[in-house]
């Protein structure tokens, strides 16, 4: 299997698609030593070899945030370039779709477009691993992460043995698909500065406090 | 009624899609005050996901380009439209451009919708709005519903309400104007 892997964060190599694809490529690396190539597609200057090892590829995995409700416009433009070559070989094709929000619902909708992309390119859809709550990963603690990362590595060990996204981990990471209601209470209730810690964090850090809710452009 | 359309139609030279809008908005100025955004014709950058907007300059936006004309035609509208030809199943990388870019007119806090997280309002309204398609040579109904969906999601994240999906090939722009005015 030639495998390629699509980095599509506007975040390029600071993004925690990255550090995803780290984990996921540790187990992969495990079972298959064949060289694997990474792809930034938020370096605009190198899309041309961008393409150029997709249409190479025997099987590619993009992996992307979320952005408004759908993929990023840098992702969407790579899709609008691949659409226009005749892919004349059988190509598999999956992604990964990580978001900030805690529940995987956000991501589903995508889901449909994705597959259906697959199947107007001629390739064969190899599935979408979703997963929510990523954001914030680059800062938590090791202990924080350690569950996510196993399940990444453990999600390249299957992809290198059986070319295909393991159910079971899939599964797994998508949860909680929806909030669960303590949760959804909890958010209600909770004081908004410990509901929004991550963010009144950082606004401090910036010294941007005073100016959360400014409203420019009224 | 204050109406801001985003045209994001990539082709340079003349379109019929680009030409539809144009009367579009030509008939929806002779009542209303219309902005209509060529995007193909406006200095624009990619979000790069700095958050900028979000935890350094709340509201304001790391790129200084055309972009802020058209944050502040939005949040300042009654109605807008995101218009744009389908390509690869979907609307335009162009568009996907701008849109990624107007998170910096949401706040980044959380708040439950519907059961479901989402981030806050930053402004007191935001105008609902509506979306106009062309077809690409091989859209069907699957690839109508998915773009629906996926921008019913994107009403939800801001606030707002999808009123209407119309498509060049089958709606008549006086249909579009009605509705437009029974907003």
């Amino acid at each position: 299997m030639k495998l390629a892997i699509f980095n599509g964060s506007p975040r390029n190599k600071k993004s925690n698609s990255k550090i995803l694809t780290e984990q996921f490529l540790d187990g992969y690396t495990e079972i298959c030593n064949e060289p694997t190539v990474v792809r930034y597609l938020a370096d605009i200057k190198e899309r041309e070899q961008a393409i150029k090892t997709f249409l190479d590829a025997d099987t590619c995995v993009i992996i992307f945030p979320l952005y408004t409700d759908c993929m990023p416009g840098i992702v969407k433009d790579f899709f609008e370039q691949i659409s226009g070559f005749n892919i004349n070989k059988l190509k598999r094709i999956g992604f990964i779709v990580q978001s900030g929000f805690p529940e995987s619902k956000h991501s589903v909708y995508l889901e449909r477009y994705l597959k259906k992309l697959v199947s107007r390119l001629n390739c064969e859809y190899i599935g979408t691993v979703i997963k929510g709550g990523v954001e914030g990963i680059q800062y938590m603690p090791p202990n924080m992460t350690k569950k996510l990362f196993t399940n990444f590595r453990e999600l390249g060990k299957h992809f290198a043995s059986t070319e295909k996204f393991s159910y079971k981990i899939m599964k797994r990471l998508a949860k909680p698909f929806k909030l669960p209601l303590i949760l959804r209470i909890l958010l209600v209730i909770a004081p908004s500065g410990l509901v929004n810690m991550f963010w009144n964090m950082q606004l401090k850090q910036n010294g941007a406090w005073e100016k959360r809710f400014d409203r420019p452009f009224i | 009624m204050k109406i801001c359309i985003l045209n994001g139609d990539m082709t340079t030279e003349a379109s019929h899609f680009s030409d539809y809008l144009r009367n579009l908005s030509f008939e929806l100025n002779k009542e209303h005050q219309v902005d209509l955004f060529a995007l193909n014709q406006m200095n624009l950058h990619y979000c790069i996901g700095c958050w900028t907007c979000w935890i350094k300059t709340p509201g304001r936006c790391v790129h200084k380009d055309d972009a802020e004309q058209i944050f502040r035609s939005i949040i300042n509208s009654d109605f807008f439209i995101f218009a744009s030809p389908v390509i690869a199943g979907f609307t335009s990388s162009l568009l996907k451009k701008i849109t990624d870019r107007l998170i910096v007119l949401i706040h980044p806090y959380f708040k439950i919708i519907y059961g479901e997280a989402h981030h806050r309002k930053r402004y007191e309204k935001y105008p609902d709005f509506g979306l106009i398609i062309q077809h690409e040579k091989d859209t069907d109904e699957e690839d109508l519903q998915i773009i629906k969906d996926i921008y019913e999601r994107t009403a939800i994240n801001f606030h707002s309400k999808l009123r209407f999906m119309k498509q060049i090939e089958k709606d008549k722009i006086e249909d579009i104007i009605n509705e437009t005015c029974n907003i």
